[in-house]
């Protein structure tokens, strides 16, 4: 079964779409016009639980001068402990997809590769509040985020090379910045035939941005294949997988996350964010590229509810 | 602030690694593609010196046949012609429409047909897994038939082989036009047949630009596998269709005192290869490595020799001279 690049792209517009529009009933949500559901002074923790729909994109020079770009899923757990001054986050994520490879059409026959991309991350992040950039209704922190991503790849078409595997370890600068946008009042949306009234609502908007520092990766070496493989009976499959790999100190990582935050009157909230980030991984020899946009539906259970 | 936070969900919205990275390299140019394929084998291919091959020569040669407007299939054609001047199995093209194959059991005469062992040797065959295997010779003999390392076989039906010969003088492993598959097969094997942990040979794969640029040796080790064991006198069949795991094996075997290759020499095979796209998204894959015997020799990419040389008479269909030669090594 092969798919081109156009359908993929058709497809993943698609389903974007109907991922936003499922998600705007949250948007419009009516709540019960409590406003003091969070004593910001004391620290609030909370178990993330959320699910967002990605669409990868890679390119590994090492096997393919070509982008691979497909759809899938990503689930992730964290926990938080969040103040005014400070915040800390613990998170462990796993996603999923499904890639094709972005080839130039032929006017003879088309070729196509169709990829699987698994990918698990793990992070700590501390952040502190920049009283300078803060007031009532924004609060700025900054910090740091250990982020580390362990890539596992497939791809049949590529024979003996079907394997491609690279772990992208960070050490990021983190800036965050979150706008209290809580609607103080009743609202009436006049949508023509329906005029809606909105009831108040706690809510932020939250910008976060981290930027590599220390950029380590994890690369296979020169000429890219498991030469070790003839010791594969008597080895450690995971030193069987690894051998020859190399660390760097290389590259650049962005990640960025916008989020809306919509808290509810038991004290939990959900949120809808967009998350994106790019890595470039030069690695020893070849480089690895990669960038996930991802459609984040997250649950915050307050752990600590009054 | 609203437009900031709309300036913000653009530039997010806005695919923005498109600025960060190089820009896409997919192109369905013919000469953009044999630059790219020509570059990645004068990058990591293994073998130009054991074969004398002037791989510049060979840009000089073949890309002035192709034009910014040739075909797909010329492209193929031409990059066809130069793979093959690589003389290797483990290098082929890919595309949607056809596949590059050297053929080096072509090389060689054909030393193997299936029906004479069928109709004249073989009384009651089993088939277990992927092995077909009966006693020869009043029982004196087991012959077992493994036509390729792709095939996969338990370690309790292997158990169930060698137990069912236990009392034979010895047993013959047919590997003749065996082509190769999962080198993970080899020690699995092999290691029925040894008594202890053995160095057998090394590799050694590109690690550098130069032709001659090759990284530390790899120990390629056989271990004793599996719960059943058999030590005495074992005879391998190879030919010239024998080739890559094959090959691998034949090397292993020059170890063991009680493993006598018989037949004619291998196809090769031994590089393990690499896989690639190209800017146009057909696949290819070239041998990136060498396979050194325990005197680091790199023979082994022309083939392994047999110790008893012997060749199949086509004049005779009724006799298998190459099994007839094994059984008389056991007896």
């Amino acid at each position: 079964m092969i798919f081109n690049l156009k359908n993929m792209n058709t497809l993943i517009k698609l389903t974007l779409c109907i991922s936003v529009f499922s998600f705007s009933s949250m948007i419009f949500s009516q709540q019960n016009g409590k406003l003091d559901i969070i004593d910001r002074d004391v620290p609030q923790k909370y178990a993330l639980s959320s699910i967002g729909l990605t669409n990868p994109i890679y390119r590994d020079f090492a096997t393919s001068p070509l982008f691979y770009s497909g759809i899938g899923i990503e689930i992730s757990r964290a926990w938080m402990k969040r103040s005014e001054e400070r915040e800390r986050n613990f998170g462990i994520g796993f996603g999923i997809s499904f890639q094709t490879a972005r080839i130039p059409e032929s006017n003879f026959i088309q070729p196509g590769s169709i990829a699987g991309f698994g990918k698990f991350d793990i992070f700590y992040q501390e952040l502190w509040k920049i009283e300078a950039l803060s007031d009532s209704k924004n609060n700025t922190k900054v910090g740091g985020v250990i982020l580390v991503t362990q890539n596992i790849r497939g791809n049949p078409e590529l024979q003996n090379n079907i394997l491609g595997l690279e772990n992208i370890s960070n050490l990021m600068a983190s800036a965050q910045w979150t706008r209290d946008i809580s609607r103080t009042e009743n609202k009436i949306l006049n949508l023509w035939l329906w005029k809606p009234t909105l009831k108040p609502v706690k809510r932020d908007l939250r910008f976060l941005l981290n930027v590599g520092v220390l950029n380590f990766n994890y690369r296979p070496g020169y000429a890219y294949a498991y030469d070790s493989e003839l010791n594969g009976m008597e080895t450690n499959p995971v030193k069987w997988a690894y051998s020859n790999f190399k660390w760097s100190l290389n590259g650049w990582r962005i990640k960025t996350q916008l989020e809306y935050i919509q808290y509810m009157p038991n004290g939990n909230a959900r949120s809808l964010s967009y998350v994106w980030e790019a890595s470039n991984v030069p690695g020893k020899f070849e480089n690895f590229q990669m960038a996930i946009h991802q459609l984040r539906y997250t649950v915050y259970f307050n752990c600590k509810k009054r | 602030m609203k437009y900031l936070i709309l300036i913000i969900s653009i530039l997010l919205f806005s695919s923005c690694e498109k600025i960060l990275f190089k820009k896409d390299m997919g192109s369905t140019n013919p000469l953009d593609n044999f630059d790219y394929l020509w570059n990645e084998v004068d990058k990591k291919y293994s073998y130009f010196e054991l074969k004398n091959i002037d791989w510049d020569q060979m840009k000089n040669t073949y890309r002035p046949m192709l034009k910014d407007n040739s075909t797909e299939v010329e492209l193929f054609t031409v990059l066809e012609s130069m793979l093959n001047e690589l003389k290797d199995d483990h290098t082929n093209l890919i595309s949607p429409f056809n596949v590059s194959q050297y053929n080096v059991a072509l090389n060689g005469a054909k030393n193997y047909r299936p029906r004479t062992i069928e109709e004249f040797y073989l009384q009651d065959p089993w088939r277990t897994g992927a092995l077909k295997h009966d006693f020869l010779s009043n029982n004196e003999v087991g012959y077992i038939r493994y036509g390729s390392f792709s095939s996969g076989f338990s370690d309790s039906q292997m158990d169930l082989i060698l137990d069912r010969y236990k009392d034979t003088k010895g047993i013959i492993l047919d590997l003749r036009e065996n082509g190769g598959g999962a080198i993970f097969n080899i020690p699995k094997l092999l290691g029925r047949f040894v008594e202890s942990t053995t160095l057998v040979g090394y590799s050694i794969t590109r690690n550098g630009e130069a032709h001659t640029d090759f990284g530390e040796k790899e120990n390629f080790y056989i271990t004793p596998h599996g719960n059943v064991q058999y030590l005495k006198p074992v005879v391998v069949l190879i030919d010239r269709g024998s080739y890559s795991a094959t090959t691998f094996f034949a090397v292993a075997t020059k170890a063991f005192p009680n493993i006598t290759l018989i037949g004619d020499a291998t196809g090769g095979g031994g590089g393990l290869p690499n896989g690639g796209q190209m800017p146009n998204g057909w696949t290819y894959r070239f041998s990136i490595s060498q396979l050194l015997d325990l005197n680091d020799n790199n023979y082994a990419e022309n083939g392994v020799p047999a110790d008893i040389e012997v060749a199949f008479d086509w004049n005779n269909l009724e006799t298998d001279e190459i099994l007839e030669r094994g059984i008389l090594e056991i007896k």
